[in-house]
């Protein structure tokens, strides 16, 4: 089936090629290559068509100082969660309740691969940096949508990806944009050309490991963390120095060698027990601490083998940035047998606690839980449930531990529907976006239950680890649905929520103005009113909603992008299936002044 | 490049396997590795408690992500429809699983479950197939 998607692929690449041969591109032909007499001798695949000329000089190196301010620049859009602190919430105005009816499509650019959309675009200089599934990289001009260089990532065709070929996008710093590869690589590529700067290995593929998210930058190091965890490839995050891509330190999650955690796995289970710092963290400034998430223990949904409550999976870190020294933890599901990754979006919200100030970070957890934590201290504040339909716990007692049902465990022959699903709730592969104007945290999710079913499973590495299997029971029957709820971080109480026939699975972006954008697995861009959950304004892409919208300006005039195209082996296990085809297509939409 | 390069040997090795000529000339054993083995060289796992392992193998090992139990939309075939990509005999299903399908996610868990297991994996496939009347 790839080999098709391949095939596909290359006629598009060859198609653009004879367009672009003639639009000033530079095509750089991949050096490698090689015939002998026994081979069919056909040229090498194009990978990378570079800027001829620098696209975003007339903007300088990016600083610590501007992605310390942004999103405050309307005319950047720099980090993965916008700011620091994951709000996602976009200064402009101009996109109001009153105008977004307004908007039209201003340009459309393809990506011509399939598999799930899920960049989060960058905006910096008057360019857009995407990143598509199969890690194509593409550098667009933010507002015509004009290609202005490409680089195709080549990937070996026996990657060990448990959940597609997924990208989140680059992070950006100095004069380059960083992106994580299906391979394990980071590479640096150069913002202006796309020439690579540096590449680094972090890990052999071949041992289960994969990277999908946008690094984060801050200072002088790139931060990324793998995933694996399906195969019980043992997690870490890593830190790169920002200018030669040497690795400065890396955190092992499951750091077995500490009796402290080793004793929260029986015998030696913790060597292949997973737990992957797959998605983007966050930073806190005032306290100078990294905030990084950790994903599920291996195997999954059998936890025969792994008694205790296998640290640090299912927990946030939070850490020293310059040395990775762990100050605090806090584990979520501790001996998790669902696939609860504790890793969604982490929002660093300033707000009340029984009417105390507080420095907190809240979190819509894949568990179906809300959780407000002491960002300083990492204890406990509260959990609230979010999702309609919650039954693998009783509740989360007063150290935040959950109190868990048994009979929702998996079992040999499964009866028991258990809610939330394998895939939340809410999940890290989509964002989330807070609006500080009315103290909401907005999490789209999957409403759906499953029966769980364990299974026999031996680790071999770079076979896949999952002992288990959970039976999409809703799924199959067409009941799983989906919902965008409004958490109010004072309260944890849902505010509002706005239902969807499918799971919603697509990141928020959020404005000064009042309005929210996301989409739903229907293929709908939609727009919503923050305060009140009014939907006011919806646009027909086509293909499913899986990508991070973000909203930005040129030329003090608003857009927002709306990334389109889901991939069916993950939207059909969420109860998403549907007949619409794959394809990345990036939708830009702006008002008229 | 690779993957010309892959088809040329592989049809090569096809049409060895194919002419009685190229067999004089080449060793048995390293054209039996990659060649499928005869349907009467299947071993018989296919007692219930065998089945039952299998199901249990499958469950903790190909599904989840994978290949599902029901017939919906996903990535991975789905393995219950009698509709055999690779071939449906048991012999061809062995071969399937133990070498994987280049170029997919499936990659080849011969060494890593042990052979028997895998009889025992094909037995409960076959046994929960539902063909088409």
């Amino acid at each position: 089936m790839i080999g098709n998607r391949l095939a596909r692929v290359s006629t598009a690449a060859l198609a653009i090629v004879a367009l672009m041969a003639t639009a000033g591109f530079a095509y750089a032909a991949d050096p490698a290559g090689g015939t002998s007499s026994a081979e069919i001798p056909l040229p090498p695949p194009p990978t990378a068509w570079y800027a001829e000329k620098p696209v975003g000089a007339s903007a300088g190196p990016v600083t610590q100082d501007m992605l310390a301010k942004s999103p405050a620049d309307a005319s950047q859009w720099l980090l993965y969660g916008g700011g620091y602190r994951n709000f996602r919430n976009s200064p402009v105005t101009s996109l109001s309740p009153a105008t977004v009816k307004n908007l039209h499509v201003a340009w459309s650019a393809p990506t011509g691969t399939t598999g799930q959309f899920e960049t989060s675009p960058v905006v910096y200089g008057g360019v857009m940096y995407i990143t598509s599934s199969y890690n194509r990289l593409i550098a667009l001009d933010a507002k015509t949508g004009a290609f202005l260089w490409r680089y195709d990532v080549k990937l070996p065709d026996d990657l060990r990806l448990c959940c597609g070929p997924a990208n989140r996008g680059v992070a950006i710093g100095g004069d380059v944009v960083i992106m994580a590869t299906l391979d394990a690589h980071l590479i640096a590529f150069e913002r202006m050309t796309g020439k690579v700067a540096w590449s680094v290995q972090l890990a052999d593929y071949k041992d289960g490991y994969s990277a999908t998210s946008a690094p984060l930058i801050i200072g002088d190091l790139v931060y990324t963390g793998v995933a694996g965890g399906e195969f019980g490839a043992g997690g870490f995050l890593d830190a790169y120095d920002l200018k030669t891509g040497k690795q400065v330190w890396r955190v092992h999650t499951v750091p077995g060698q500490d009796p402290a955690v080793a004793k929260t796995w029986a015998g030696d289970s913790w060597k292949s027990g997973g737990a992957p710092a797959w998605t983007t963290g966050a930073y806190d400034a005032d306290t100078d601490t990294l905030f990084w998430t950790v994903g599920n223990p291996s195997p999954d949904w059998n936890g025969d083998t792994r008694a205790g409550d296998n640290l640090y999976s299912d927990s946030v870190l939070a850490l020293d940035p310059k040395t990775g020294k762990m100050k605090w933890y806090f584990q979520f599901t501790p001996h998790d047998v669902w696939d609860y990754d504790g890793n969604t979006q982490l929002f660093l919200i300033d707000t009340e606690f029984n009417g105390k100030p507080v420095k907190a970070i809240a979190q819509p957890n894949r568990n179906g839980y809300f959780y407000l934590l002491d960002r300083v201290t990492g204890k406990f504040l509260r959990a609230t449930q979010y999702v309609e339909q919650l039954n693998w716990a009783t509740g989360i007692d007063a150290k935040g531990r959950p109190m868990v049902d048994p009979a929702a465990l998996p079992q040999d022959n499964a009866t028991k529907r258990v809610c939330p699903s394998n895939l939340g709730g809410m999940n890290g592969s989509w964002s989330g976006a807070y609006d500080p104007t009315t103290g909401l945290v907005f999490a789209p999710s999957i409403e759906a239950c499953q029966k769980y079913q364990k299974g026999m499973v031996t680790y071999v590495k770079g076979i896949p680890f999952m002992g288990g299997m959970p039976d999409t029971t809703d799924a199959n029957e067409g009941k799983a649905y989906g919902l965008l709820s409004a958490i109010d971080v004072k309260t944890g109480k849902v505010k509002w929520r706005y239902h969807d026939a499918r799971p919603m699975m697509s990141g928020v972006v959020t404005t000064a103005g009042g309005v929210l954008f996301t989409a739903n697995m229907r293929g709908e861009a939609l727009a919503f009113d923050q305060a009140t959950g009014d939907k006011l304004w919806s646009f027909r892409m086509g293909g499913a909603g899986r990508g991070q919208p973000i909203v930005y300006e040129v030329e003090g005039k608003p857009y927002v992008a709306v990334p389109s195209g889901g991939w069916t082996g993950l939207d059909g296990f969420a109860g998403a299936g549907s007949m619409l085809p794959e394809g990345g297509q990036m939708f830009v939409f702006s008002l008229d002044k | 490049m690779k993957r010309h390069r892959l088809f040329v040997a592989a049809a090569m090795a096809t049409a060895c396997v194919l002419t009685a000529a190229c067999a004089v000339s080449q060793p048995a054993a390293p054209v039996a590795k990659t060649a499928v083995p005869a349907v009467a060289t299947a071993p018989r796992f296919d007692a219930p408690a065998d089945v039952a392992r299998g199901r249990s193998i499958f469950v903790g090992t190909c599904g989840a992500y994978c290949h599902k139990m029901n017939a919906m939309n996903g990535d991975a075939p789905f393995l219950f429809d009698c509709d055999w990509l690779h071939g449906g005999s048991e012999a061809e299903i062995f071969h399937t699983i133990t070498h994987g399908v280049p170029g997919t996610r499936m990659v080849a868990f011969g060494g890593a479950i042990p052979d028997e297991d895998i009889w025992r994996i094909v037995a409960y496939l076959k046994s929960a197939s539902q063909c088409k009347k």
